[in-house]
C-alpha cells in the first residue's frame, strides 16, 4: 500500500514534469509560428506614426515659410 | 438571577474553548501581518477576519446547519437527525460521521431536519458554498488575473516558457516529499492531499485555492494561508537561493532590449493558448480558459469596459468573499494539527525547489545561447508571483550592475509560470483528481 503510494508519486512527478515540458514546447513552438506569420502576413502598423512625424516637421516648416515670408514683407513694407 | 445565568452560559467566554482561543490568536497574527508587515493585505486582512469570525464560540458561523444543530444537541433535534440518517445512536459523533459519508439525498434530508429543528447554516458556511466549493472564486480571479497580464514580454522572447516548467518542478517534487513524509509514518497525507500541497510551490493562490477545493477541502484553510504567506515573502525567500546558484559575472550579463509586439500578436495569443489547452489538455481548461478569456478582453481593444470590470470591480468583490470563505476553514478542529505543520514546510521547500530549478534552467538556456544572452536572475520569477518574483530578479540584477533593468524580461518568465502551475494544476486534477 505505502510502496504504491510512492510510486504513484513518482509516476505523477515523472508525468506531470514531462507534461507540462511538452506543454510549453509546444506553445514555445506555436507562438513563433504565430508571431513569424502576423510579421510576415500582416506587418506592424508602426509605419503609419513614422509617416506622420515627418509630415508634422513638413508643416512645421510650411509654417516656417510662412513666417519668413510675412516678416520679409513687413520689413520690406517698413524700409519701404 | 436565572437570567443572568443563561446570559452568563450563552456568552463566548464561558464557552470559550482552548482550540478556538489559539485560532482567534491566529486571526489576530495574520491582520498583524496584513496590516503591519504588508504581507499580500488584499487576501490575508479579509482571510484573518474571516478566521476570528470563524472561531466566535457558540456562533457557529463556519458550521453547517447539521453542525450546528449537532453542537446544541437538543434531543429531539438529535434523534430526527439520526431516524433520517437511518442510525440508532444520537451521539454527536456518530451523527456527523453518518453525515459525512451518507448520499447525497440522504444529505440534503438531513440538512432539512436540522432546518426544521430550527438551525440554519452559518453566514461564513454559505460564503464558502458559493465561492470556493461552487469553484466559482478562483476561476473568476484568475479572469481578472488574465485581464491584467501582458504578454508582450513572452511574446517577445517565447524562449522564457522554459524557465515557467522548470520552476514547477518545485510542485511535483514536494508531492514526492509528501507522499515519502506518509510512508516514513511522519504524515498522513493521500495522494490528493499530496497533489494539493505540491501545488502551494506554483506560488499561485487561486490556483493552488482552486486545487485544493477539489482534491482534499479540508487541508484547504492550511493550504491557501500557506499560499498566500509564502507569495508575500517571495523578497526573502528567494534572494539567497538566487545568489548561491549565480556567480557574479553572469548576474551582471546584460539583456538586449525586446522587440516590439504587435496588437495583433497579442490578440491572438490567448485564443492559441486557449486552443491548444482544449486540444491536449481538457482538465486546465476552467484555470486557463478564464485566463485566455480575461486576457482577450483585455488585448482586443473593444470591451475596456468588461476589461476594466474584471480587473477591478470584480476581483475586488471576489477577493473578499475568497478571503472570507478560505478564513472559515481556519476552524480549531481542522486547523490546529500536525498537518498544518507539514503543510506549511513542505510548501516553503515547494517554493525553494521551484525557485532553484527556474535559475538552474536559465543557466542552461544561457550556456545553449552562447552564454551572454540569458541573464539567470530571471529565472526565479517562473514561479508565478506575479509582479513580485520578477521585482525580485530586477532587485539582484541591479544589485550586481546599476545600469541592468531587468524588470521587463523577467516578465515573461513570470507569466510563463501562470500558464505552467495552471498546466500543472490540470495534470494533478487529471491523474488523482
Amino acid at each position: 500500500m505505502e510502496e504504491s503510494l510512492i510510486s504513484q508519486g513518482l509516476s505523477l512527478m515523472v508525468f506531470g514534469m514531462g507534461f507540462v515540458f511538452v506543454f510549453l514546447t509546444l506553445l514555445v513552438g506555436v507562438t513563433s509560428l504565430m508571431s513569424k506569420l502576423v510579421t510576415k502576413y500582416a506587418p506592424a502598423v508602426t509605419p503609419t506614426p513614422k509617416k506622420r512625424r515627418p509630415s508634422a516637421a513638413v508643416s512645421a516648416k510650411a509654417n516656417n515659410d510662412e513666417v519668413v515670408a510675412v516678416i520679409t514683407a513687413a520689413v520690406h513694407q517698413y524700409r519701404s | 438571577m436565572d437570567k443572568i445565568n443563561d446570559l452568563w452560559l450563552a456568552s463566548g467566554i464561558y464557552n470559550l474553548q482552548a482550540g478556538q482561543f489559539v485560532m482567534l490568536v491566529v486571526g489576530l497574527l495574520l491582520l498583524y501581518l496584513a496590516i503591519n508587515k504588508k504581507f499580500e493585505p488584499l487576501l490575508l486582512v479579509p482571510i484573518g477576519f474571516g478566521g476570528i469570525l470563524a472561531n466566535i464560540p457558540e456562533a457557529g458561523l463556519a458550521f453547517s446547519a447539521v453542525e450546528n444543530a449537532v453542537h446544541f444537541a437538543k434531543p429531539e433535534v438529535m434523534s430526527a437527525l439520526a431516524s433520517v440518517l437511518g442510525i440508532t445512536s444520537t451521539e454527536p459523533h456518530s451523527i456527523l460521521e453518518a453525515y459525512h459519508t451518507s448520499s447525497a439525498s440522504v444529505h440534503s434530508s438531513t440538512v432539512l431536519a436540522a432546518m426544521d429543528g430550527g438551525y440554519a447554516n452559518g453566514m461564513l458556511y454559505n460564503f464558502y458554498n458559493v465561492s470556493i466549493a461552487s469553484g466559482a472564486a478562483p476561476l473568476i480571479i484568475f479572469m481578472g488575473v488574465g485581464a491584467m497580464t501582458d504578454f508582450g514580454p513572452l511574446l517577445a522572447n517565447p524562449k522564457t516558457l522554459f524557465l515557467g516548467a522548470a520552476a514547477q518542478f518545485g510542485i511535483f517534487a514536494t508531492v514526492l516529499g509528501a507522499v515519502g513524509l506518509t510512508s516514513l509514518g511522519i504524515m498522513d497525507f493521500s495522494i490528493q492531499d499530496a497533489a494539493a500541497i505540491g501545488i502551494i510551490g506554483g506560488a499561485d493562490g487561486p490556483t493552488a485555492i482552486y486545487v485544493a477545493s477539489l482534491l482534499s477541502p479540508h487541508l484547504l484553510g492550511a493550504i491557501a494561508v500557506a499560499a498566500y504567506s509564502y507569495m508575500a515573502l517571495v523578497p526573502l525567500i528567494q534572494p539567497p537561493i538566487m545568489r548561491a546558484l549565480t556567480t557574479e559575472a553572469e548576474r551582471k550579463i546584460t539583456m538586449v532590449q525586446l522587440r516590439q509586439v504587435s496588437k495583433l500578436e497579442k490578440i491572438i495569443f490567448p485564443i492559441v493558448l486557449l486552443l491548444l489547452v482544449a486540444m491536449l489538455l481538457p482538465d486546465a481548461a476552467p484555470l486557463l480558459g478564464m485566463f485566455c478569456f480575461g486576457n482577450l478582453l483585455r488585448e482586443c481593444g473593444v470591451v475596456d469596459r468588461l476589461s476594466d470590470t474584471a480587473q477591478n470591480a470584480l476581483i475586488n468583490i471576489v477577493t473578499i468573499f475568497l478571503g472570507l470563505s478560505v478564513g472559515s476553514k481556519l476552524s480549531a478542529d481542522k486547523f490546529l494539527d500536525l498537518t498544518t505543520l507539514g503543510i506549511l514546510v513542505l510548501g516553503i521547500i515547494a517554493f525553494c525547489i521551484g525557485t532553484a530549478m527556474g535559475v538552474l534552467m536559465a543557466k542552461l538556456l544561457n550556456k545553449i545561447e552562447g552564454g551572454n544572452a540569458i541573464n539567470p536572475l530571471i529565472g526565479s520569477a517562473g514561479v508565478s508571483a506575479v509582479p513580485m518574483a520578477a521585482r525580485v530578479s530586477n532587485k539582484l540584477g541591479l544589485e550586481a550592475n546599476p545600469q541592468n533593468f531587468l524588470l521587463m524580461h523577467a516578465m515573461g518568465p513570470n507569466v510563463a509560470g501562470v500558464i505552467g502551475s495552471a498546466v500543472a494544476a490540470g495534470v494533478m486534477i487529471k491523474f488523482v483528481g
